[in-house]
């Protein structure tokens, strides 16, 4: 106890250099915290157990190529199904093209049953169901722009010469995409499109996750040998094969961590360098009066772990505190729905901060503790 | 009076391994500043340097770019005979009709990305002259064969000289490699149209590439385009219809100021940290510098020049880092069209500049503090200690 007593006292003593050292690694260490994060939240899309049963249908070679709706029906016989909804991404214009969100216009009626998770009042449901012409949006697009039930939505068509003129009926929670998207009626898309009868992709919901593998595997057997032959995965997957599309975003954020983490154990190596070269008479003195070596570099690791722990956790926490505070999707067009630092972040955190605390004090901790009294005390400072 | 700039220099010397931890962490800030920068630079020029003058891209009105764009095949013969079309030898007008498609496909890696494949009519490779012919021969119409960009061929399973590649409903060869010079038409497939609509079963086009006789020429085509309410089509100067896709690099350049503003602050921090510990330890010296006649401000100043000098080092070691990955190739999705955009790191002495500023100021902000506190040392006080 009185061992850390001194410890605080000796971080105490050059406060300036402390409170320096300690910002430039909370600093640092908050970039870390929020790199670390948004790389976890692409890699790991939020997986409810609703989620967990989903499957998307699309085109084999890509995307971009529209399947027929009369796929609805047949997907919807095939064994394992409990529902299924077709969805188009509509990709209009709202007012201005930087304001960039995802549209879809999906087949209503087995929508809520495929997007349990899709959280919304019963009544504003209903009116959605019976309008047409009606569209429902998640929460945080809602906030981004100021939207109210009973709003006018017109959205100028980019990919289709359609400019459909919605009225929001509801505003969802949570949902696959956290509150991001605004859907609308295919048949309201499909009039448009001169009753062309296609959509993009089909979101089924399997009854239970043994027969998620096998309803994958029947709808491509059924249609593999048709003009448009399809390609089924999970939703995880689906979501996923846009992240790979980056590109090597992974490689760029880690190198970026790593060089990061490595210049915080430059800045506190020098700091701990400095304080214990000046204190090479002090440490001689400990010695003589009976403390071992072993204390002596305990209390020099722990000075530094101390110095680098705060840092990580003002960083950190305070990562977590602004982005909690911060209208994300506004800030960011739509990009980043929330960066959610979460406890597992926290303890990773602070994990680096012990691990920079050991490396830049271990050299020449281990020196000074190693020296002998009477050469230490010889010396002059 | 100045103090020579060797006193610092010695100065610096004289703490070497504390001198060297801090020009090396700001020499790591640096270079990764660098690195955005390039990445930025890198993704930016591909779509800078994509077009010819007085050629014009010819979409659907109210679509976004090529990949969103469709209209019917007649359109094309209405505005290939536009006056102020260039001619070629043949007498033929210079204007391509195209059809994009966008196919997902894996990577050597693995994972899959999007490409887009361009069919295109007789005049596409004339209106293209920054494609050169790497390797074998450009496509034939009617054989399913197809040339890929180098970076594309680098990239992507199966893409290599004569390889096949399974796309639609057909296999195709690739006869050709080539390369754009570092433009966006290296990130595509180029094929024959005819073969593109009869696969993919759609006889319509996307786009139309036209090269016009002047400038002039070409204002009073997309005039022309735009009054005539009948075909619904838009013409955009080819060099800015790719400008606008730089939006692209939006995202990467948020990034990299978040990442630059944070590790400079960081770094700020640890500069500060080390000068103030060398203040202190030379407040003798300091004392002593002005019982020499030394002012006040030429302490300041000397102390700013010693911190400066410091992050410059530390500034010259991250261009020096940063430089072994200028040329190296990289992709991201381009979000205009969708698809994998292939660009090159580009460090410029621009941005080497760039860089040698940003240091200077983590050594102005660093060593601000310190060399006033260096300057207000008091010559009595410093001599009792």
């Amino acid at each position: 106890m009185k061992l850390l007593w001194l410890l605080f006292r000796n971080v105490m003593r050059n406060r300036r250099r402390t409170v320096l050292t300690v910002s430039s690694t909370a600093a640092s260490l908050f970039l870390v915290t929020t790199l670390l994060t948004v790389l976890h939240e692409f890699q790991n899309p939020t997986q409810t157990p609703e989620s967990a049963l989903r499957l998307v249908t699309r085109h084999k070679v890509s995307l971009f190529n529209a399947i027929p709706i009369a796929y609805l029906e047949k997907i919807k016989k095939v064994e394992g199904v409990q529902s299924v909804c077709g969805s188009m991404w509509f990709g209009g214009v709202y007012k201005d093209p930087s304001n960039f969100f995802a549209q879809f216009s999906v087949n209503t009626e087995q929508f809520f049953q495929v997007y349990p998770d899709l959280l919304m009042p019963e009544d504003q449901k209903e009116a959605f169901l019976k309008d047409r012409t009606g569209a429902i949006a998640g929460n945080t697009l809602a906030e981004r722009f100021r939207w109210k039930v009973g709003e006018r939505i017109h959205l100028k068509g980019a990919l289709f010469q359609m400019d459909p003129e919605l009225t929001l009926r509801g505003i969802y929670e949570k949902g696959p995409d956290d509150g991001g998207s605004l859907y609308f009626h295919w048949e309201y898309f499909n009039e448009g499109m001169h009753n062309a009868g296609f959509t993009g992709t089909y979101a089924i919901r399997a009854r239970t996750a043994e027969d998620v593998p096998r309803v994958a595997a029947k709808v491509d057997a059924l249609f593999q040998n048709s003009t448009v032959p399809t390609k089924t995965e999970t939703e995880k997957a689906f979501v996923l094969g846009f992240i790979s599309m980056l590109g090597n975003v992974q490689l760029l954020i880690t190198s970026i961590c790593s060089v990061v983490i490595f210049t915080i154990v430059l800045v506190a190596a020098n700091t701990m360098a400095m304080s214990i070269r000046e204190r090479v008479r002090e440490i001689g003195i400990l010695k003589a009066v009976g403390f071992q070596s072993r204390q002596v570099l305990g209390l020099l690791l722990g000075e530094s772990i101390f110095l680098s722990v705060s840092g990580a956790l003002i960083g950190s926490l305070g990562a977590r505190l602004i982005f909690s505070n911060l209208n994300l999707p506004a800030l960011t067009g739509g990009f980043l729905q929330r960066v959610d630092i979460t406890p597992l972040m926290l303890s990773i955190c602070v994990g680096i901060g012990v691990l920079v605390g050991i490396l830049a004090a271990g050299i020449p901790a281990w020196k000074a503790s190693q020296r002998p009294a009477a050469d230490a005390l010889r010396r002059v400072a | 009076m100045r103090i020579p700039l060797k006193y610092n220099l010695g100065s610096l010397w004289v703490r070497r391994v504390g001198s060297v931890m801090t020009a090396l962490g700001i020499g790591l800030t640096v270079s990764i500043f660098i690195i955005m920068l390039a990445l930025v630079h890198g993704l930016n020029s591909t779509f800078v340097e994509t077009g010819q003058d007085n050629q014009l891209v010819v979409i659907r009105a109210g679509a976004l770019n090529e990949v969103n764009s469709y209209f019917d095949r007649e359109l094309y013969q209405t505005v290939r005979l536009l006056p102020g079309i260039s001619l070629n030898e043949s007498k033929e007008p210079l204007a391509s009709g195209e059809i994009i498609v966008v196919i997902n496909h894996p990577r050597l890696t693995g994972e899959a990305s999007n490409i887009m494949v361009r069919g295109m009519t007789g005049a596409g490779l004339s209106v293209r002259p920054e494609a050169k012919l790497v390797k074998g021969r450009w496509f034939r119409r009617g054989l399913r064969e197809i040339v890929v960009s180098e970076s594309l061929s680098k990239r992507f399973q199966n893409m290599r000289f004569e390889d096949t590649i399974h796309m639609s409903r057909s296999e195709w060869k690739v006869v050709g490699i080539f390369n754009a010079g570092g433009t966006a038409y290296d990130s595509e497939i180029w094929t024959d149209y005819e073969d593109v609509a009869q696969d993919w079963d759609r006889p319509i086009f996307s786009s139309i590439l036209l090269k016009a006789d002047s400038q002039g020429a070409a204002q009073a085509i997309v005039r022309r385009i735009a009054d005539d309410r009948r075909i619904h089509l838009q013409a955009i100067s080819q060099r800015e219809y790719y400008l606008s896709q730089t939006s692209s690099s939006i995202g990467i350049k948020a990034l990299g100021t978040f990442i630059a503003t944070l590790m400079g602050i960081g770094s700020c921090f640890a500069a500060m940290n080390m000068m103030y510990g060398s203040v202190m330890s030379r407040s003798r010296e300091i004392g002593t510098l002005r019982a020499l006649g030394f002012s006040r401000w030429s302490i300041l100043t000397s102390f700013l020049l010693e911190s400066v000098c410091l992050s410059l080092a530390g500034g010259i070691l991250g261009c020096l880092m940063a430089l072994p990955l200028h040329g190296l190739s990289t992709a991201t999705a381009n979000f205009a069209t969708f698809s994998e955009i292939i660009f090159n790191f580009r460090i410029t002495f621009i941005i080497l500049l760039q860089g040698l500023f940003f240091a200077t100021i983590v050594g102005v902000l660093g060593g601000g503090l310190p060399a006033r506190r260096a300057s207000q040392i008091s010559i009595l006080q410093s001599m009792r200690e």
